[in-house]
C-alpha cells in the first residue's frame, strides 16, 4: 500500500518569539516491509540553519533553529511511503518468554544487545509490582512469547476504555492503569511497562495510522492523527508490532515513523523557545492512500 | 627564635595511635614515622602557646575568607564555615608518586571506558561489561552518544576517593568523574595552613599545588575548537544556591575564567555565547561544574527546565569544547568499580596498579547471590550516582533492616551494588587537645588520553568514626591539607610565571555578563541604602540617649516619620495620634533594628546586601568580600544581656565605618569597566531616592522651628560639616536645599547623582550607528537639567511664606516618579534580555 502523508503543526504566538529551537523526528523509517520513497520537511518561517542525522535509535531527526523574531512557527512534512504486506508471525513458534528473557541477560549478538536496552525503561521509569502481577497473568510459566503478548494486548483492548479526556502526555502510567482509560499512547505506554516488568524488550512506537472512513462517507481531509503501538522482541521471530488500541498485529495501515524506549524519545517536535507569551497549537495529519483518484 | 630545644615528643606526647589501625603519623605507640619527623620537631619548637595562637588567626582568616560549602541561599542560611584541622596529612612523595601512577592508570581507563560507551561499544559486544549495567543506568542519555570531542578524550578532570586499610596499602573506594569537586576546597585549605606555618611548610619540602592548577589551564587550553592562543573559556556554574558555589567562585577567580551560569549562555548558529552587556560573545571552551543532563533542555533532558537550549548541537558542530565532557559521569559508578581489573586488562593489557576495594554488582546473578549472603560484612551502595541525591540514598539504605534491604535488592537488583567493609588508617587532630580520626583522600587528576597529571596533595577528610566518611559529604565533618614531602628541594611554581604569549592590550569590559551586571547594580542600591538606613538609625538613637526632655525636641517626630516611611518601624508612629498607643520608640528601635523579617529594618537591609555580595563574590577584590563579612559578622545583637540604645550607637557608627570601607574601594580600587559602572548607578539611584525620601518627611511642612530639623538633615546627608563652614550656625532653608539638591560640588546632593548618572548612561555600549539619543541618555540628561535649571533661592521663599509645601513637594514628587523610570529605562535595555526559555507543548498521539 503506498501513502502520501501530509503532517502539518502549527504554532501561533501572542507575543514575537526572538529565538527558538527544535529537534523533530518526523520521517518515517525505512523497514523490510516499508520504503519511504520521498520525505520533505518544510518549515516556516525558513530556519536559520537545518541539521540532519539519525539518533541512536536509527530514527531520522532535524535539528533547526529560528534566530529572528517570529509570531507563529509552522513544521510540515510530507513523505511518500510503501507499506508492504508483513509475514504473519502466528505461523513461527516462537520460544517460551522465560527464554526470551534470558536471550537478552545473555545474548551479545548486536540484535540482542540492541534489544537489551529496551528491556530497561528512560529515567523516569521505576518498578510497579501491580502492573507486574497483570502481566504475569497472561504468562503463565513456559507460554510461547508471541501467546503471551497477543493475550496482553487482548486484555488490555478488552479492560481499557478509549478516552480522549481521561488522561495528557504527562499522565503517569500507574493512573491509567487505576483508572483504566486512555487514549493509544497511555495502552502503548502501559503494555511497555508491563512487558519490561516481566524482563522482556519493548518498543514505543510511533507513527501514522490510516483512517477508513464509513461506507459511503468521503474520506476527511487532515482528520487523520498521529499513532503510537508496542514492539516487542520475540527472539528468533525478531521484534513483532502489537497495536493495543485496536487489538491487533500492525498492518499494512500502520505507517512507522520512529522507535524509542518512550515518547520523549521518538517525540515528533520538541522545542525550546524565548517568550512567545501564550501559544496557541492546531495540528493536521493526512494519510491519503495513493490509488485510483477519489471521485 | 627560641633556643631550647624541648624534647622531641612534646608536643604529641599525649596521643596515642589506636592499636591494630595504620596511623599516618605514628609507626608505633611512641615513634613517629621518619617521614613525619621534621614536621613534628618544628612543631614543637613552635610550642603550644604559639600553635595555639597561629591557630587562632588561621580560623580567623578561614571565617573571614567564608570558606564554606554552601552559598547564602536564603540570608537565614548562613553557610558553614569549612571546618579545618591545622595538622596536615603528611606523606611521602616516593609513597605518594606510587599512588599517582596508579591514579594515571585508573583515569586511562575511565576515558578507554567512556569512549568505548559512547562510540563502538565493543566492550558490550565482547562481553566485558554486563549491558545491563549501561542500559540501566540512568545516566547513560543517548545524546551523549557519538558526540564530538577534541582528540577522542572524554574524561579531562577526575577525582578518586582513597583509604589506607590496616595492612599499609591504599585502596580506591570511588571515583569522581562527572565534574569532580573539592579541588578549590585543597588549594583553600593548602593557602591557610601553609600561611599559619610559614617556616615548618618551608623546611619540610611540601610539594606545590601550582603545578596542578598550570595544568589544568593548559588542559582547558588544549581543547580550544579553533586552536586559539586566547580562547574564551568560562566556568559553568550551577549559582549561589549550589552546595558547591564557592569553590566555583574559588576556582574561576584562580584559572582567571569567566564565571557563568546557565542563564548567561545562549547557542546562536550552533556557537556557544556569553550574553554581556555589549552583546553575545562566542565560548570556545566550557568548564562544566553542572551536571550533564542539566545542561540542555532541548538535546539531553527535557524534564529538565535549566541548561542552554542547544549545547549539544554546538558539541555535535564542534564549536565548543566541554571539560569533562557530556556525560562523562557514566563511569562513577560503583557498579563499574567491580569491573575494573577486567577493564584494565581488556583496555590497556595490564594489571590495576593499585586495587579499588572489592565490589559486588548485584545485577549479576552471582553477585546478588553472595551479597544477599554476605549482607552484614558489606556496605550497600546504590548501584549508580544520581547526583545530588548521594546522601538521600545512602541515608535510606543505612535506615533499611537487613530484610528490608535483601528485599529491595531482590525487588530492583540493578540499583544496587556492596562492597567490602573496610577500615581506615587514623591520624592526629586538633580541638582544643589532641585527638585521633579516621582520614579519607579524595585525589585530584587532570590531563586528556594518555598524559595526566595527579595533584601532589589532595583533599583529606577526617571523620571520629570511619562510618560517615563512606558518604561523600556530611555535615561535622573536618578537612584536612595533605602534604606531599620531598627528599629534595622544591621547586617554586606559580600561576603567575606563565610562558610568554602574546596578549592583546584590553580596557574594555563589555562582556560583563548582563545577570552580573543586574547583581552589581543591586548591590550598589543596597550599599547605599544600608549607609541611610543606619545613618537614621544612628541620629535617632542619638537623639533619645541625649539629655534632652525627648517631648521638646522637634526633630524627632521627622525621624520616627522617616523610619516610619522606610518600613523601620510601624507606619503608626508617623501619627501623633497613634503614637501614644504604641510602645516608646527608644524601647523599640534596638528590637526592630536586628529584625530581619520585617524588610525594611536595618538588619534586612545588610542580609540583603551580604546575599548580592556573595553572588558577585567573583567580581569583587578580597577585601571587599572580608567588609561584606564584617558587615555581617557585627551588626548583630549581643549574645549576653540586652542590646540597649547607647549599644545600637555604637553597632551603627562600626557598622558605618565599615560601609565607608567599602565605598572607599569602590572608588579607590575599582577598575572603571562595566562592572564599577553598574555597581555605580545603583548607588546614584539609591541616594537620590534617599535624599528625595528624607526631603519629603523633614521639610514638607516646613517644621516652626525649624533649625534642629536642619541640622539633623544635614547631618544625616554628610553635609553638615560644609553647611557650617560656610553658613556658620545660621541654619536656613536656601542653602540648606542648595546643599542637598543643587551644589554640584556635594557628593550628597541629589545634582551630583544626576551628573555622575549622565556620565555613567552615556558609557554603555550601544549600537554606534544609531542615530540620537538612547531611552537612558533622554532621561538622564533630563533630570541634570531640570535641577541645573532650579532657583533654590526662589523655591526656599516661596516654601517659607506660603508654607503649604506645594511648589517643593511638586518637585520632589516629580523626581520621585522620573528617577524609578530611569532605572526601569537601563533595567530594560541592559539587564532583562536574559528572559528564560521554555518548552514549546508536546503533541502526544491519540
Amino acid at each position: 500500500m503506498k501513502y502520501d502523508i501530509t503532517h502539518t503543526t502549527k504554532y501561533t504566538y501572542s507575543e514575537a518569539v526572538p529565538v527558538c529551537q527544535n529537534l523533530v523526528r518526523l520521517a518515517p523509517r525505512s523497514l523490510p516491509y516499508q520504503s519511504c520513497h520521498h520525505f520533505q520537511l518544510l518549515i516556516h518561517p525558513e530556519p536559520f540553519e537545518l541539521d540532519q542525522r539519525h539518533d541512536y535509535f536509527g530514527n531520522q531527526v532535524a535539528y533547526f533553529s529560528i534566530e529572528q523574531a517570529h509570531m507563529g512557527l509552522t513544521i510540515t512534512s510530507k513523505s511518500e511511503v510503501e507499506v508492504h504486506p508483513i509475514p504473519n508471525p502466528e505461523d513461527i513458534a516462537t520460544p517460551a518468554w522465560e527464554e526470551v528473557v534470558l536471550q537478552l541477560k545473555n545474548g551479545r549478538t548486536s540484535e540482542t544487545l540492541d534489544a537489551c536496552q529496551f528491556v530497561f525503561g528512560s529515567p523516569a521509569d521505576h518498578e510497579q509490582t501491580a502492573l507486574t502481577e497483570f502481566a504475569r497473568q497472561s504468562f503463565p510459566p513456559g507460554a510461547q512469547i508471541l501467546a503471551g503478548v497477543r493475550d496482553l494486548t487482548r486484555r488490555i483492548f478488552k479492560d481499557f476504555e478509549f478516552d480522549s479526556q481521561a488522561t495528557t502526555v504527562h499522565t503517569p502510567v500507574e493512573e491509567v492503569f487505576e483508572n483504566r482509560r486512555g487514549v493509544c499512547q497511555d495502552f502503548t505506554r502501559l503494555q511497555i511497562a508491563c512487558l519490561r516488568n516481566l524482563g522482556l524488550a519493548a518498543r514505543y512506537v510511533s507513527g501514522y495510522l490510516r483512517t477508513i472512513p464509513p461506507p459511503g462517507k468521503p474520506r476527511l481531509v487532515g482528520a487523520d492523527a498521529s499513532h503510537a503501538w508496542v514492539s516487542v522482541f520475540c527472539g528468533n521471530a525478531g521484534w513483532v508490532d502489537f497495536d493495543p488500541t485496536n487489538n491487533t498485529l500492525i498492518t499494512t495501515d500502520h505507517i512507522t515513523v520512529a522507535y524509542g524506549r518512550d515518547f520523549q524519545d521518538v517525540s515528533p517536535i520538541q522545542g525550546v523557545i524565548v517568550g512567545g507569551g501564550e501559544h496557541m497549537l492546531e495540528v493536521s495529519v493526512d494519510v491519503v492512500p495513493e490509488g485510483p483518484p477519489l471521485r | 627564635m627560641s633556643t631550647a630545644q624541648p624534647p622531641a615528643t612534646d608536643f604529641f606526647n599525649s596521643y596515642a595511635p589506636q592499636r591494630g589501625a595504620f596511623d599516618e603519623l605514628f609507626q608505633d605507640e611512641t615513634n613517629v614515622r621518619p617521614h613525619g619527623q621534621p614536621f613534628v620537631n618544628r612543631v614543637n619548637i613552635l610550642g603550644r602557646d604559639e600553635f595555639s595562637r597561629r591557630w587562632e588567626m588561621a580560623q580567623h582568616t578561614i571565617q573571614e575568607n567564608g570558606i564554606a560549602y554552601s552559598g547564602y541561599a536564603t540570608p537565614q542560611d548562613k553557610p558553614r564555615p569549612w571546618a579545618l584541622d591545622p595538622f596536615p596529612v603528611l606523606i611521602p612523595a616516593s609513597e605518594w608518586y606510587t599512588v599517582s601512577d596508579a591514579l594515571k592508570q585508573r583515569a586511562r581507563v575511565m576515558n578507554l571506558v567512556l569512549r568505548d560507551l559512547y562510540g563502538p561499544q565493543t566492550l558490550l559486544t565482547n562481553d566485558v561489561l554486563p549491558p545491563e549495567l549501561v542500559f540501566a543506568h540512568p545516566g547513560f542519555r543517548r545524546s551523549y552518544h557519538r558526540q564530538i570531542v577534541p582528540y577522542n578524550c572524554f574524561l579531562h578532570l577526575f577525582s578518586t576517593d582513597l583509604l589506607r586499610a590496616n595492612d599499609g596499602h591504599w585502596w580506591v573506594v570511588g571515583d569522581r568523574t562527572e565534574s569532580p569537586s573539592g579541588m578549590g576546597y585543597a588549594l583553600e585549605n593548602r593557602i591557610v595552613i601553609s600561611r599559619m606555618f610559614p617556616d615548618v611548610f618551608h623546611q619540610c619540602r611540601v610539594e606545590r599545588l601550582a603545578t596542578f592548577f598550570l595544568q589544568v589551564q593548559e588542559t582547558l587550553r588544549s581543547l580550544s575548537p579553533q586552536q586559539r592562543e586566547n580562547p574564551h573559556i568560562v566556568l559553568l556554574s550551577r549559582g549561589p544556591t549550589a552546595t558547591n558555589y564557592f569553590e566555583d567562585l574559588y576556582l574561576a577567580r584562580y584559572l582567571g575564567y569567566t564565571l557563568v551560569e546557565s542563564g548567561d549562555l545562549a547557542v546562536r548558529n550552533r556557537k556557544v555565547m556569553v550574553k554581556t552587556l555589549g552583546g553575545l560573545v562566542p565560548v570556545d571552551v566550557i568548564l562544566r561544574r553542572r551536571n550533564s543532563d542539566e545542561c540542555d533542555p532541548l538535546g539531553i533532558n527535557p524534564a529538565s527546565h535549566e541548561g542552554v537550549s542547544g549545547l549539544t548541537e554546538a558539541v555535535r558542530a564542534g564549536n565548543v569544547a566541554i571539560a569533562n565532557a557530556l556525560g562523562s559521569g557514566l563511569v562513577e559508578s560503583s557498579a563499574l568499580m567491580a569491573y575494573m581489573p577486567r577493564l584494565c586488562q581488556v583496555l590497556l593489557g595490564e594489571d590495576l596498579q593499585m586495587p579499588n576495594a572489592r565490589t559486588w554488582w548485584c545485577g549479576d546473578a552471582q553477585s546478588r547471590e553472595f551479597v544477599l549472603n554476605n549482607l552484614d560484612g558489606l556496605v550497600a551502595q546504590p548501584a549508580f550516582r544520581r547526583r545530588g541525591q548521594d546522601d538521600a540514598t545512602f541515608e535510606s539504605i543505612r535506615s533499611m533492616s537487613m530484610d528490608e534491604l535483601r528485599k529491595e535488592i531482590l525487588a530492583n537488583p540493578h540499583e544496587y551494588a556492596a562492597r567490602e567493609k573496610m577500615s581506615r588508617s587514623t591520624v592526629p587532630v586538633w580541638q582544643d587537645g589532641l585527638g585521633r580520626s579516621n582520614v579519607a583522600l579524595r585525589a585530584f587528576g587532570v590531563g586528556t588520553n594518555d598524559q595526566y597529571l595527579v595533584m601532589n596533595g589532595a583533599l583529606a577528610r577526617v571523620s571520629s568514626g570511619p562510618e560517615s566518611l563512606e558518604v561523600s559529604r556530611r555535615l561535622g565533618e573536618q578537612s584536612k591539607d595533605t602534604w606531599i614531602l620531598s627528599d629534595q628541594p622544591v621547586k617554586h611554581v606559580s600561576l603567575l610565571d606563565e610562558p610568554e604569549r602574546p596578549i592583546p592590550l584590553r580596557r574594555s569590559g563589555d562582556d560583563l555578563p548582563s545577570r552580573v551586571a543586574d547583581n552589581l547594580f543591586w548591590l550598589g542600591r543596597l550599599l547605599d541604602r544600608a549607609e541611610s538606613t543606619a545613618k537614621l538609625v544612628r541620629a535617632t538613637a542619638r537623639l533619645l540617649v541625649s539629655e534632652a526632655d525627648v517631648s521638646s525636641l522637634v526633630e524627632l517626630p521627622m525621624l520616627i516619620r522617616c523610619l516610619a516611611s522606610q518600613g523601620q518601624i510601624e507606619p503608626g508612629y508617623a501619627l501623633p495620634e497613634m503614637r501614644d498607643q504604641l510602645p516608646p520608640v527608644e524601647d523599640v528601635l534596638p528590637h526592630v533594628a536586628f529584625d530581619s523579617s520585617s524588610e525594611g529594618s536595618l538588619r534586612a537591609v545588610l542580609n540583603e546586601l551580604c546575599r548580592l555580595g556573595s553572588i558577585v563574590r567573583d567580581r569583587l577584590t578580597r577585601d571587599t568580600w572580608r567588609i561584606i563579612y564584617r558587615i555581617d559578622e557585627r551588626f548583630r545583637p549581643f549574645e549576653r544581656g540586652t542590646t540597649n540604645l547607647s549599644d545600637i550607637l555604637t553597632l551603627t557608627d562600626n557598622l558605618l565605618i565599615e560601609v565607608t570601607a567599602f565605598s572607599g574601594i569602590i572608588t579607590e580600587s575599582m577598575t572603571r569597566t562595566q562592572s564599577h559602572r553598574f555597581l555605580e548607578m545603583g548607588r546614584r539611584i539609591e541616594r537620590s531616592l534617599q535624599i528625595l525620601d528624607l526631603l519629603k518627611h523633614s521639610l514638607i511642612p516646613l517644621p516652626e522651628r525649624p533649625g534642629p530639623v536642619f541640622r539633623t538633615i544635614l547631618e544625616i546627608s554628610d553635609s553638615l560639616m560644609t553647611y557650617r563652614s560656610r553658613y556658620l550656625a545660621n541654619f536656613r532653608l536656601g542653602p540648606v536645599l542648595d546643599l542637598m539638591l543643587t551644589d554640584e560640588t556635594n557628593p550628597r546632593s541629589l545634582a551630583f547623582q544626576f551628573l555622575k548618572l549622565q556620565e555613567h548612561v552615556d558609557y554603555l555600549p550601544r549600537e554606534k550607528t544609531q542615530p540620537g539619543f538612547s531611552t537612558e541618555q533622554r532621561l538622564s540628561m533630563s533630570l541634570l537639567h531640570t535641577i541645573r535649571l532650579m532657583d533654590v533661592e526662589e523655591i526656599a521663599e516661596r516654601h517659607r511664606l506660603a508654607n503649604d509645601g506645594n511648589t517643593l513637594l511638586a518637585l520632589v514628587e516629580d523626581f520621585e516618579l522620573r528617577v524609578p523610570r530611569l532605572f526601569e529605562a537601563i533595567s530594560l535595555f541592559y539587564l532583562v534580555h536574559a528572559r528564560p526559555a521554555h518548552q514549546l507543548a508536546e503533541i502526544a498521539p491519540n
